[in-house]
C-alpha cells in the first residue's frame, strides 16, 4: 500500500509536468509563425473584453442617461516608436486625469506588424474601439464596413470645428466606396505628411549657388538638374562623394508633369502616357545619365537619408518628422517648394496621411470618438507634437501663428503649409482597396531605375499587366 | 480481487488518456484544424473581414496564370541547387575532421556554431557582408582581385547566388556532422582489405566511403528538398520586398505576402496546397528511387 501511494504521488507529478509541458509547447508553437502571433494578441486581450461586456450591461441604464460621466473603458491601438509611444502615452494619462470616468487601454504594435494584427482582431471580432488606419487599408475597412460614420456625431458634439482642420486633411477621411474626399467622414487626422524637399545650405553656398525657391513654380526641373550638376564631386578614387540630389520623388515628377498612375473615377490605370514615360525617364537619368543622384546601387550600399546627414548630398525630399532628426545637423539647411516640371510650369507633391477611426462595433461610440478627437485636436496634444517636431498642426489657426513663428529649422516653414493648402496630393495608394498592382510596380520598375529599358518601353509593357492586378484586386 | 483490478485497470486507462491528451489536443487544434481550414478556404475568397465566398477552382485557375507564382517556383527550385553543393562541401570538411589530431572537436564545434544561430540573426549579419560598397565580401574581391563585387542583392542575377552561400555557410555544419558521424561508422577493416588488393585514395573513396554514407546522402536530400521548398526567413530579412524584380521571393514567401499583405487568404491557402502536393510527390519519388542506390544494412 505503501508503496502504492509513492507511485501514484510519483505519477501525479508526472502527470501535471506533462500536462503542463504539454501547454506550454503548445503556446510556443502558436509563437512561431508570424500570423499566429497577432492571435495570441487577441487572445490576451479577450479578458479586457468580457470584462469591458459585462460593465457594458451594468451600466446600460446609466448610459441611456448621461453618457458624459458614464464609465467606460475605450481600447485605442497604434503603432509606432518609443518616442511616439512616450507621447500618446502622456496623452492619454492626461486624458484619464481629465475625464476619471473614461479609461483607455493604449497597445502599441510594431508598425510592420500593425495591420496583420488588425485585420486579426477584426476577424475575430475584437476591433479595438479606437484605432490608426491610413491609405488603402482605410478605403478596405470602409468598404467592408468595420468603421462609424462620424458624420453625426461631429455635428451633436461639436467636438470638431471643421473650418479650422486643414480640408487636406478631413476629406483622405470621407469615402463613398468609390471617390476618397466625398461621402461621409469616418476617421480624424492623426497628422498631415507634406513631402517638402530639404537643401543643405552649406553646399549651395559653397558652390556659390542661389537657394532654391520657396514658391511653387519657380524653381525647375532644369534649375535643379543644372545647380545639382555643380554641386556633386567626385573623391579621390574616382567614385562620386556629394551627389546634387537624392530620392526625387517620382510622384512629384508625374504629377508635376500632368500624368498620374490611375484613374480612380473609371478603374484606368493610366501609366502608359507620354507625360508619364517622360516624368520618369527624367527621375531615372538623374542617376544613370547626369550621375547627379545615386543609383540603386548606391543607395543599396548607403541610402540617401544617411548621405544626407552626412552632408553628401545638396537636395533630400523630407516630411515632417525627420525635423528632430534633423535638427541636430552640422549644417544649416531649409526647406523648397518641389521643383516644377518646365513643361507645365506645375508642381505637385505627396501629401501623407493617418488617421484615427473608429470601430463600427464599439460599445461606446460617443466616448471613442471622444478619444480620437481629443488626440486629433486637442490644442495641448497639438502643440507638444509640432514642438517635439513630430507633424504640423491639424488646426489651421495654431499651423499659421505659432508654428510658423517657431524659431527652429526649417526657416521657411510656409512651404509645408502650402503644400497642404495648395498642391500636396493623397498617395496614390489612397483610392485603392488591393495595393498588389502599386507593389508590382514599384518591383518591376527597378528595370527603369537601373537603366535595363527605357521608361517609356518600360511603362508600354507594364500597363496591362497593372491593369489586370488592378481589376483582380479591386473591382 | 477481479473488481479491484477493473478499477485499477480503469485508472489505469485514464492516465494514459491524461498523458496522451496533450499532443493529440495540441495536434487536433493547431495542426489538423488549420490544414482542413485551409483546404476549405482554398476554395474561398476571403479578406479576413467580409464573410468567405465559394469560388470554386478560381483560385487554382488563377494561379495557373499567375505569373509571380511561377517566378517563386522557379526561384524555390533554383535554391535546390545548394543541396548537392553543400553536400560535397560537408563532405570535404567532413573527411577533413575525420582524423585524430590535436583540438579537432574544436573546429568541429567551430563549423558547427552557424547551425545553432537563429536564422534571423545569420540573415543580418550577411546583410553586412554582402553589402555593395562596405561588405566584407567585396571589399575582399576589390583587395585581391582589383575589381568591384557584384551587388549582392540588388541585381536580379546575384540574389539567388548570395542565398545559396548564406545557405551554404548557415547549413554545412549540420551535414558535415551527419557525414562525420557516417564516417566513423564505417569499419575500417573495408579499406584494409581494399588496400591489400591495392586499391588507390581515390577507389577507396568513390567505392567504399560514398556508397557506405548513401543513406545519409539520401536523408540530407530529402530533408534538404524539405527545407528548401519552406525557404523564408531569409528572404524575409534580406528582400523583405521580394528583391528586385522578385528575384529572391520563394514560394512560402509568396504565400506570405499573399496572406498578410493582400489578405487574400484563399488564395494563400490554395498555393499552400499546391506547395504541400508538391513537396508530397517529389518526396515520395525519392523513396521510390531510394531502394535502387540507398544501401542499407
Amino acid at each position: 500500500m505503501v508503496i502504492w501511494k509513492q507511485k501514484w504521488s510519483h505519477m501525479s507529478v508526472a502527470a501535471m509536468l506533462v500536462l503542463s509541458l504539454g501547454v506550454t509547447g503548445c503556446a510556443s508553437n502558436n509563437n512561431n509563425g508570424g500570423g499566429n502571433t497577432a492571435n495570441t494578441g487577441g487572445n490576451a486581450e479577450q479578458g479586457t473584453n468580457d470584462g469591458k461586456a459585462a460593465e457594458g450591461t451594468n451600466s446600460a441604464g446609466a448610459n441611456a442617461g448621461s453618457s458624459a460621466d458614464a464609465k467606460s473603458e475605450i481600447e485605442f491601438m497604434g503603432w509606432g516608436g518609443d518616442t511616439e509611444k512616450a507621447v500618446f502615452q502622456k496623452l492619454i494619462d492626461d486624458y484619464m486625469k481629465k475625464y476619471p470616468n473614461k479609461k483607455v487601454k493604449y497597445t502599441v504594435v510594431p508598425p510592420g506588424e500593425y495591420y496583420q494584427k488588425l485585420d486579426t482582431l477584426i476577424a475575430a471580432k475584437k476591433t479595438p474601439d479606437v484605432f490608426y488606419a491610413g491609405g488603402a487599408h482605410f478605403n478596405k475597412l470602409v468598404n467592408s464596413d468595420q468603421l462609424l460614420n462620424l458624420d453625426s456625431l461631429v455635428e451633436s458634439t461639436g467636438a470638431v470645428d471643421p473650418n479650422n482642420v486643414w480640408k487636406a486633411g478631413l476629406d483622405r477621411y470621407r469615402f463613398d466606396g468609390k471617390t476618397v474626399g466625398a461621402g461621409s467622414l469616418y476617421g480624424l487626422p492623426k497628422d498631415v505628411g507634406p513631402w517638402a524637399m530639404a537643401y543643405n545650405k552649406d553646399l549651395f553656398d559653397k558652390a556659390g549657388l542661389p537657394y532654391p525657391s520657396a514658391k511653387a513654380g519657380e524653381y525647375t526641373w532644369d534649375d535643379m538638374l543644372a545647380a545639382a550638376q555643380k554641386l556633386t564631386v567626385k573623391n579621390a578614387r574616382g567614385k562620386i562623394d556629394t551627389f546634387g540630389i537624392a530620392g526625387f520623388s517620382l510622384e512629384a515628377a508625374v504629377w508635376g508633369n500632368g500624368g498620374d498612375w490611375i484613374d480612380y473615377s473609371t478603374g484606368t490605370v493610366t501609366i502608359d502616357t507620354p507625360e508619364f514615360a517622360e516624368a520618369m525617364q527624367f527621375a531615372a537619368d538623374l542617376g544613370n545619365k547626369y550621375k547627379v543622384s545615386p543609383t540603386p546601387d548606391d543607395e543599396k550600399a548607403q541610402n540617401g537619408y544617411a548621405r544626407f546627414v552626412a552632408g553628401k548630398i545638396a537636395m533630400f525630399p523630407m516630411g515632417p518628422w525627420d525635423q528632430p532628426g534633423f535638427w541636430n545637423l552640422p549644417f544649416k539647411w531649409d526647406i523648397a517648394a518641389w521643383p516644377a516640371s518646365p513643361k507645365t510650369g506645375k508642381t505637385a507633391t505627396w501629401l501623407g496621411s493617418l488617421g484615427f477611426v473608429v470601430g463600427k462595433n464599439t460599445d461606446y461610440p460617443e466616448d471613442a470618438f471622444q478619444l480620437a478627437a481629443y488626440l486629433s485636436l486637442d490644442r495641448d496634444s497639438q502643440k507638444q507634437n509640432y514642438e517635439l517636431g513630430q507633424a504640423v498642426p491639424n488646426l489651421i489657426d495654431m499651423a499659421k501663428g505659432e508654428f510658423l513663428q517657431m524659431d527652429k529649422a526649417p526657416q521657411t516653414r510656409q512651404v509645408f503649409l502650402d503644400i497642404i493648402e495648395d498642391y500636396g496630393r493623397p498617395p496614390v495608394e489612397v483610392g485603392s482597396k488591393n495595393l498588389k498592382w502599386l507593389d508590382t510596380f514599384n518591383q518591376d520598375a527597378s528595370q527603369v531605375w537601373t537603366g535595363k529599358k527605357t521608361a517609356a518601353e518600360f511603362l508600354k509593357e507594364e500597363q496591362p499587366k497593372l491593369q489586370k492586378l488592378y481589376d483582380e484586386g479591386n473591382k | 480481487m477481479k473488481k479491484k483490478t477493473t478499477g485499477f485497470r480503469r485508472k489505469e486507462m485514464l492516465w494514459s488518456l491524461a498523458f496522451v491528451a496533450p499532443p493529440v489536443l495540441g495536434f487536433l487544434i493547431f495542426g489538423l484544424a488549420p490544414l482542413l481550414t485551409s483546404f476549405g478556404l482554398s476554395f474561398m475568397s476571403w479578406d479576413m473581414m467580409t464573410p468567405a465566398k465559394f469560388v470554386g477552382a478560381d483560385n487554382f485557375v488563377k494561379m495557373a496564370e499567375d505569373e509571380k507564382f511561377y517566378k517563386a517556383l522557379y526561384n524555390t527550385f533554383y535554391l535546390l541547387l545548394g543541396i548537392p553543393l553543400g553536400m560535397i562541401v560537408a563532405l570535404v570538411l567532413a573527411m577533413m575532421m575525420n582524423r585524430p589530431l590535436k583540438g579537432i572537436s574544436i573546429f568541429r564545434t567551430i563549423y558547427y556554431i552557424p547551425v545553432v544561430s537563429p536564422i534571423i540573426a545569420i540573415s543580418l549579419l550577411w546583410q553586412w557582408l554582402l553589402n555593395y560598397d562596405y561588405g566584407i565580401i567585396n571589399e575582399f574581391i576589390w583587395r585581391i582581385f582589383g575589381v568591384q563585387g557584384p551587388n549582392w542583392l540588388g541585381d536580379p542575377n546575384w540574389v539567388k547566388p548570395s542565398f545559396l552561400m548564406l545557405g551554404l555557410w548557415g547549413g554545412v555544419g549540420g551535414t558535415m556532422v551527419l557525414y562525420l558521424a557516417g564516417l566513423q561508422g564505417i569499419s575500417s577493416t573495408y579499406y584494409e582489405a581494399a588496400e591489400v588488393d591495392g586499391a588507390s585514395r581515390w577507389h577507396q573513396f568513390r567505392h567504399i566511403t560514398l556508397p557506405l554514407l548513401s543513406p545519409i546522402h539520401f536523408f540530407v536530400v530529402v530533408m534538404g528538398i524539405i527545407g528548401t521548398f519552406q525557404a523564408f526567413s531569409q528572404m524575409y530579412i534580406l528582400t523583405p520586398d521580394g528583391g528586385p524584380e522578385y528575384s529572391g521571393g520563394t514560394i512560402v514567401f509568396y504565400i506570405f505576402q499573399e496572406a498578410f499583405k493582400y489578405f487574400n487568404m484563399g488564395y494563400a491557402s490554395a498555393v499552400a496546397w499546391v506547395l504541400g502536393i508538391l513537396i508530397f510527390i517529389v518526396t515520395l519519388i525519392q523513396f521510390r528511387f531510394s531502394k535502387r542506390w540507398v544501401y542499407q544494412d
